[in-house]
């Protein structure tokens, strides 16, 4: 029997290229393409443009990456299970507009913590719509998230309201405001780091743990490997199903909170059309789209990327149309890189 | 080394418990539609014995199979587990009764990685499938290697940690194994064990089983390969038309006997070929060389059974792929009739007249929710165009349906998708694909894997008559006795060249193996 081990402890270390080694580390840590694809972003615009690396950059940048920090580690989540998700932007509008108003017309000393508690359930129950939806139609996600994410805007707009609320609550707005630490640049400017970044922090950890140290993480990959394998080894497909839309939902309604929180105003027609950008941004951290892949990490470093293209590439002068283009060969690349296999 | 995994908890209560069976089949029914799948099947399963559940497609196997492990309820009779009866038994509760299966896909998550794929599976019993639970990473760390060990596979960090769709088929079915004695089975199912895997590796999982077997855990196989039930011995259960025939020790009886039981008609196993065949040569390969293959040179004359042999690395599959255009050869040339063929696609092989019949017709070769007329006529769509280059529908079914009926495939309508067929009638249809391109050379890659005795028969028919209507054929395989019964010569390949070539008239299968499996004298790689 020992004749199987030493054959492939043999065929590991025979006479493998170089060349093949780093592929197949690569390929094992897809992260890590992500992470030197932001150093290179770094270096170029931080070598054309010092101001790059001005404090006051850096904060506004970990500012803009909570709202699609909360969205990509839902669709992490969904997509690690097989799925597609691509009505959570429909689904933080929403709970972020129902929320605003319910608390500005009923509720006006409502603190934050309250807010932010109703806000996760409301996103998860409407995200465990969409998972009891796929789970007993049998329909592939993809289109079932399509539909919900028409219904759910649909509704919003006409039964509930198209204005704006320029004042939001107290409690929101003063969260928004609230600083982590301040930062004196030498040239007297202050600029913030505001507390809800935390928020974001807390999401990571608690998805860490979810998808890595609890059997639902496990059956989360199972079930993304191959659904009629899982279910066989007596995986439960419902519970998975719904378990991942309720979650990407929690995390929606939260983040439908932070972005009035962040911008001061709640607009019913905000945030439409930024599903294909966060799943690129899962993508472009190592997930693959067919499912059963994809870490927190690589998530955040999407996130961290597809970020820096949209914030910084203006400060090299390149205009916000190029800006795409390039956003858009980064994903093509990632694409590309990601689906070269190590040889056996 | 099997002798490592002590099953503590089992060997004492079965000390205790040996008077009762494991398992009681009592006369199990299942009706799907107008078809009575299962007419009232019993058996007994003891501890620590092992069986063979034998019977043709379609007998009924595969259905007991997903009753025992929960995967389907039965509409009539009863299982009795450990002395107790067990009702609305789902996959979950015959994992916690101690029944583990390894299915014949193996049912590996190929995402995951070596320790999670053979160990969680115990936590998720324990839990009782419920999924809000903290997974244990060292509990799942020393499930693993305790198991892995057994089955004669690493136990490293960095081996545990491998995602399993980076590993080789042998490797995978024995962790599929080791999944199953991970967590305590009582009894482990094996269905088609063999048919991925070569003679030395089947020869190592015969070992596998028989630690097993002393640590009481009885194994049921499911087969079709009847030299290797009885190079494993134990008792036969054989099925036919969903009623149990007759068990037996299936060491006792011959072939002849067994496949009468299983088929109900007498089926030889005749060399169909006697003398050398001598013709024209037809192929020409000469120095051909890729990755994993090298210096490879032989001649097939028209009409001639040319078969192609060695273990899983031997690079006999590359050869094929090579010869098919799929992975194109690097170095060396091959001619047909005379003059060089460019095989550097398959469509170009397929121009140069060479047909391809895949090892795996369910992924590569069939689509399967395909009508069987669309598959079979897949590969000359271009032959049958008509007017303004659309395809002219009335042609394509009437080749179909000759094609059909040419290979006997057993279908009341070529529209049917080829799901609805069984394996040895899906094959048919692949092979029948190849014919429409009218090929000078047909290479069928495994062409009975997966194949009941039955049809093994018919198929080997079809290929004589091709062979006697003066195609050439090449086909390689790892099931010996096919080749000898089918081939005039057999080159056994062997760490990517050419070990030997036999004459097949009165060679014997032992002469085949022990050319396999010699040790080169380059020692270890």
């Amino acid at each position: 029997m020992t004749d199987i081990t030493s054959d492939i402890a043999a065929s590991r270390a025979h006479a493998e290229s170089a060349f093949n080694r780093v592929t197949r580390w690569f390929v094992r840590h897809p992260p890590a393409v992500t992470a030197i694809l932001i150093a290179l972003v770094c270096v170029v615009v931080g070598s054309i443009n010092p101001d790059f690396w001005q404090i006051s950059n850096l904060f506004d940048m970990a500012r803009s990456t909570v709202v699609r920090g909360l969205f990509a580690l839902g669709v992490l989540v969904v997509l690690a299970a097989g799925g597609l998700d691509v009505s959570f932007t429909a689904i933080a509008a929403f709970v972020m507009y129902v929320i605003t108003m319910l608390v500005t017309n009923c509720f006006p000393e409502m603190p934050i913590l309250p807010i932010l508690l109703v806000a996760a359930i409301g996103g998860a129950f409407l995200g465990a719509a969409n998972g009891v939806l796929v789970s007993t139609l049998k329909a592939p996600s993809l289109i079932v998230t399509i539909g919900t994410q028409y219904v759910i805007r649909g509704f919003l707009l006409t039964f509930i309201g198209t204005a704006l609320f320029m004042n939001i609550p107290m409690s929101m707005d003063a969260f928004g405001k609230l600083a982590l630490f301040h930062h004196q640049s030498a040239n007297g400017a202050t600029s913030t780091m505001p507390v809800y970044v935390l928020v974001l922090v807390v999401a990571v950890i608690v998805t860490w743990l979810l998808l890595n140290r609890t059997l639902m993480g496990r059956a989360i990959y199972a079930v993304g490997g191959n659904a009629g394998i899982a279910e066989r080894l007596g995986y439960s497909l419902r519970k998975v199903h719904i378990f991942v839309f309720a979650y990407a939902g929690l995390l929606a309604g939260i983040a439908g909170i932070m972005h009035v929180a962040s911008n001061r105003l709640a607009n019913p027609f905000d945030l439409a059309g930024s599903e294909l950008e966060i799943i690129a941004a899962v993508v472009l951290g190592g997930a693959r789209i067919t499912g059963g892949s994809g870490s927190v990490l690589g998530t955040m470093l999407g996130v961290v990327l597809i970020t820096l293209v949209n914030n910084v590439l203006i400060l090299v002068g390149i205009p916000s149309t190029s800006q795409l283009a390039i956003l858009g060969l980064f994903i093509v690349g990632a694409g590309a890189l990601f689906s070269i296999k190590p040889r056996a | 080394m099997a002798d490592s995994v002590t099953l503590e908890s089992r060997a004492g209560t079965t000390a205790a418990a040996s008077a009762i069976p494991f398992l009681e089949v009592r006369d199990l029914q299942k009706r799907f539609g107008g078809v009575q799948a299962l007419k009232g099947v019993s058996f007994t399963i003891e501890r620590g014995k092992t069986y063979h559940l034998m019977g043709e497609n379609g007998c009924g196997k595969s259905t007991l199979i997903k009753i025992i492990s929960g995967a389907q309820p039965a509409d009539g009779g009863e299982l009795v587990i450990n002395g107790k009866s067990v009702d609305g038994l789902d996959p979950i509760g015959a994992l916690a009764a101690g029944i583990e299966t390894v299915y014949q896909d193996l049912s590996l998550l190929p995402n995951l990685s070596v320790e999670e794929n053979v160990a969680l599976t115990r936590q998720l019993v324990a839990a009782n499938g419920s999924l809000a639970r903290p997974l244990d990473r060292k509990a799942l760390r020393q499930t693993a290697a305790k198991a892995l060990s057994a089955v004669g596979l690493p136990t490293d960090p960095y081996f545990l940690s491998t995602p399993v769709e980076q590993l080789p088929i042998a490797t995978r079915q024995l962790i599929a194994i080791a999944r199953a004695i991970a967590s305590d089975a009582g009894l482990v199912i094996m269905d088609e064990p063999t048919t991925a895997l070569t003679r030395r590796e089947v020869d190592n999982l015969i070992r596998v089983v028989r630690g097993m077997q002393q640590n009481g855990v009885s194994v049921l196989f499911v087969t079709h390969k009847l030299d290797e039930c009885k190079a494993i011995g134990g008792t036969a259960i054989i099925m036919r038309d969903g009623q149990k025939i007759t068990e037996c020790d299936v060491a006792e009886q011959s072939k002849t006997q067994l496949g009468f039981w299983m088929t109900g008609r007498e089926l030889d196993d005749k060399r169909y070929r006697s003398a050398p065949h001598s013709g024209e040569r037809l192929l020409s390969v000469q120095s051909l060389g890729a990755r994993s293959f090298d210096d490879v040179s032989f001649d097939v004359a028209r009409g001639e059974v040319f078969g192609v042999t060695g273990l899983l690395d031997s690079g006999r599959n590359e050869l094929a792929l090579a010869l098919a255009g799929i992975s194109p050869a690097r170095r060396g040339n091959v001619s047909l009739s005379g003059s060089v063929a460019d095989l550097s696609s398959p469509a170009k092989a397929i121009d140069a007249g060479i047909g391809y019949v895949p090892e795996d017709r369910l992924s590569e070769g069939l689509f399967l929710e395909k009508s069987i007329r669309e598959n079979v006529i897949m590969a000359v769509l271009d032959r049958l165009r008509g007017a303004f280059g659309l395809l002219d529908g009335r042609r394509a079914r009437a080749l179909a349906q000759k094609t059909i009926d040419d290979l006997q495939v057993a279908t009341p309508d070529i529209d049917n998708p080829v799901t609805s067929l069984s394996g040895g009638n899906a094959q048919r249809v692949l092979i029948g694909r190849w014919l429409t391109i009218e090929p000078k050379l047909l290479i069928l890659h495994g062409p009975t894997v997966g194949v009941d005795v039955g049809s093994k028969d018919t198929i080997f028919r079809i290929i004589q008559r091709l062979a006697g209507e003066g195609m050439s054929v090449i086909i390689i395989s790892d099931d010996l006795p096919e080749l000898l019964q089918n081939c005039d010569r057999i080159m056994v390949m062997r760490k990517g060249r050419i070990a030997d070539t036999f004459d097949a008239a009165g060679l014997e299968e032992d002469a085949l193996y022990r050319s396999m499996t010699a040790e080169d004298n380059s020692g270890e790689r």
